[in-house]
């Protein structure tokens, strides 16, 4: 019963989409049967701004080899949440590069409920990143 | 299909129910349903998995709500499609089984899994994504709705047909209504048509009746020349911004309402009925409302220049100009007469801004195209064509179709009576569109010619002689843009608003109190419009029925075992109010700490990631779920 296919080697990338708009924008791509690597994850999320910076590190330290951020952008419901999830990550990559992680291993971008494009250029170029760099080597771990 | 792993050591407190939907092929082509449950069955929060063909159909749902009832299983996932489709189906299930409805968490295994992975890398993903969603399940807890006041009102944006109906049908429910309509007329695209195929009703008595109606029932107030500028709030508590301006009309095509002494209430041809309301200096208002049906309509559209030779011949006009001309020239004659030329031969050319096809069609200036049928096309031609036939005998009539599409009640009559009545049809390739040419080679006799390779005489190059060709227009949602843009409207590919489920939900909006009625969604005819404003307006009726409207309870609670009162998440709230430092009694000591209000808060999260002590969290999408979720997708066991 041991697959292989789901190898860990591969390194998993995490997705943290918005449900107003990146999530449907996951759908939108299934919808259009557009396929794209199987070693990406989707957490569905209001807005990512409920993540706190040790969520991120906490993932990276887990295995996770990429995240992406995908939000709302401009058009996020919530007034005010992306200019804070933008300041909260700027502190995230300090946080990074003092543990020696290749900041590239996390991306915030904007997707829409209709950015099929979008979506696949952001987890292609993700999945680029991870398998050049392979898994996270935490400095303290 | 076994439904428990009794073998398993049950560590955990919770019981789960999973239940793996086919969906009829579309996720078992791709994943192997089975091997997935194999691999849950073995999860220690998981008490039972079963499978179905279709988890949505009345037996998989009473397989969930039986397992609840009988207490095999205290929370329920279900892998299926995308949640935008069937949350609410299962939460509902659950409700019925007498069980908190947000016990429940959703695994997506259709759109982000079997529509874009196969073979083994889709069983493994399915089974993490439900492995995924088990962890959250175990961690969720009964959270109630919050509960707001919501007013018995009803704004209707569009004066169409199907706003007309819906602000009727409302307001016969005693629910007050304001309708909005930016042009000075009441009646939308129906007032620009003559006789409605295929009852021959007059669209000007069926505009006239039913604005008559509004514009005299007490509960419904008319807005004409206004429009929406701001919005705000949510179902029940919903703020418009209303502006209300002087129209801009082209006075060739409309005469100014008023100037010839039309009285409040009167139709006026080709424009709709003029309520008496023309402002001379623009206004701004507010309306507060609790469900917003949105009627906004189509437009016609218009060919580009040189499409079927319009634009570059005079004789080459659309089917709206063409029911326009009939209906103010109603001269009998052998011969119909348009701008004044007597018509031996015309023809008319059907899906025109229909059914475009990719890389045959040239895209619009915006870059779309129109890929959808228009519907009500085929019926509208036919009928006219039957008018013409039957009033003006020596006008030929030639009939250049792709397919003829008389899809209703009545309607496949006015195909037959079209050829009883000597239309001659040609039938054209998908490939192999009609062209319209000047006739050279009877010049000065008729001075058009449409070529076309004629199917129904298997191939045959075939040219019509004509005096005028008509292009039989589709139709395009109107230009809302605006609309789009504050109330975050979901739009389909084809331009037309998106319903939240074709079948099961067609004139819902994901956004709660916020409906569809009409031609905004799709093409439609008078009768189907109608339809869809009387289920929108049953379905706002149905949302403020009990005075208060019910929000989902996914909003920020604060621990007060760990909070230590920083304040941290009230700096960095989002909604004025929804979070403040309040005196409260903790242990005999008065303390400051963060209190919530329900009603407020946006269940942003915000909050959550700025408190050092981590003391506060949204219900239903708590930090500690997405870290248990996270764990499961790095987890080695999950696909072994």
């Amino acid at each position: 019963m041991t697959s292989l296919a789901d190898n860990q080697s591969e390194g998993k990338i995490l997705i943290l989409a918005t449900e107003t708009c990146a999530y449907p924008g996951a759908d939108s791509v299934g919808q259009a049967h557009s396929s794209y690597p199987a070693n990406t994850f989707i957490l569905r999320v209001r807005a990512p701004a409920l993540f706190p910076e040790h969520f991120y590190l906490d993932c990276f330290n887990k295995g996770i080899s990429g995240i992406i951020i995908m939000s709302c952008g401009e058009e996020c419901p919530y007034d005010g949440a992306y200019k804070a999830m933008a300041t909260r990550l700027d502190r995230v990559y300090v946080m990074m590069r003092q543990q020696e992680l290749d900041i590239r291993r996390l991306r915030l971008t904007a997707i829409c409920t209709v950015c099929n494009r979008a979506f696949l250029n952001e987890v292609n170029q993700m999945n680029k990143v991870v398998q050049e760099l392979g898994p996270p080597q935490m400095a303290q771990s | 299909m076994a439904d428990e792993n009794k073998d398993k050591a049950i560590t955990s407190k919770r019981k789960v129910g999973v239940y793996i939907c086919y969906c009829g092929g579309n996720i078992s082509d791709h994943v192997d349903v089975e091997k997935v449950r194999e691999r849950i069955e073995k999860l220690p929060e998981v008490a039972a998995v079963r499978t179905n063909m279709f988890m949505c159909s009345d037996p998989g749902q009473e397989m969930i709500m039986e397992d609840l009832k009988s207490g095999a299983i205290d929370r329920v996932v279900v892998a299926s499609c995308a949640p935008s489709l069937h949350e609410t189906t299962f939460r509902g299930a659950i409700s019925r089984a007498g069980r908190n409805p947000y016990i429940y968490e959703h695994a997506n295994i259709r759109e982000q899994v079997s529509w874009v992975h196969h073979g083994d890398k889709a069983t493994d993903k399915a089974t993490r994504l439900v492995s995924m969603a088990t962890a959250k399940a175990e961690q969720l807890n009964p959270l109630e709705p919050i509960r707001v006041e919501a007013g018995k009102h009803v704004t209707v944006i569009g004066g169409g047909i199907a706003g007309l109906r819906a602000a009727k049908d409302l307001a016969d429910r005693g629910i007050k209504v304001v309708l909005l309509e930016k042009s000075p007329f009441l009646g939308g695209q129906l007032a620009s048509l003559d006789q409605i195929a295929p009852t021959g009703d007059k669209a000007a008595d069926l505009v006239s009746d039913l604005a008559g109606q509004v514009l005299n029932d007490d509960s419904i107030t008319v807005h004409t020349c206004s429009e929406v500028e701001s919005f705000e709030g949510y179902v029940g508590n919903f703020r418009l911004g209303v502006k209300k301006q002087p129209p801009e009309m082209d006075p060739e095509k409309i005469k100014p309402p008023g100037a010839a002494g039309e009285a409040a209430g009167e139709f006026i041809p080709f424009a709709g009925v003029y309520n008496g309301d023309m402002p001379s200096v623009p206004a701004e208002f507010t309306v507060e409302t609790g469900v917003i049906i949105l009627a906004t309509g189509f437009k016609s559209y218009m060919p580009s220049k040189g499409e079927y030779g319009f634009g570059e011949y005079e004789q080459v006009t659309t089917l709206p100009e063409l029911i326009r001309s009939m209906a103010e020239n109603k001269a009998a004659g052998n011969l119909m007469e348009f701008n004044g030329r007597k018509i031996r031969s015309m023809a008319m050319i059907h899906c025109v801004g229909s059914r475009q096809i990719p890389g045959i069609h040239p895209e619009n200036e915006g870059g779309y195209l129109n890929e959808y049928c228009s519907r009500t096309c085929c019926s509208a031609t036919l009928n006219v064509s039957n008018i013409i036939r039957t009033s003006h005998p020596g006008t030929r009539i030639f009939e250049f179709y792709r397919d003829i599409r008389t899809y209703g009640r009545g309607q496949e009559e006015l195909y037959e009576e079209a050829a009883r009545n000597q239309v001659v049809f040609l039938r054209f390739e998908d490939d192999a569109s009609p062209e319209v040419v000047r006739n050279i080679s009877h010049s000065g006799d008729f001075p058009l010619m449409v070529k076309v390779k004629d199917t129904l005489t298997f191939g045959e190059d075939v040219g019509a002689p004509v005096d005028l060709v008509v292009l039989v227009t589709g139709v395009e949602p109107n230009t809302i843009s605006d609309l789009v843009e504050m109330m975050k409207l979901p739009v389909g590919t084809d331009r037309f608003l998106l319903e939240v489920h074709p079948k099961l939900r067609p004139v819902e909006l994901p956004i709660s109190g916020i409906l569809l009625a009409g031609t905004c969604q799709a093409p439609m005819d008078v009768g189907e419009a109608c339809n869809a404003a009387g289920a929108a307006a049953v379905k706002a009726a149905a949302l403020l029925g009990r005075g208060y409207v019910e929000l989902d309870p996914f909003v920020a609670l604060v621990d007060l075992e760990k909070c230590g009162g920083t304040g941290e998440c009230v700096n960095a709230c989002l909604s004025d109010g929804a979070l403040n430092m309040v005196d409260m009694e903790v242990d005999g000591q008065t303390v400051r700490r963060a209190q919530v209000t329900p009603a407020l808060c946006l269940g942003c999260g915000v909050c959550v990631g700025v408190c050092p002590e981590n003391a506060i969290e949204v219900a239903g999408w708590t930090l500690k779920q997405y870290e248990a979720m996270v764990d499961r997708i790095v987890a080695e066991e999950v696909t072994a």
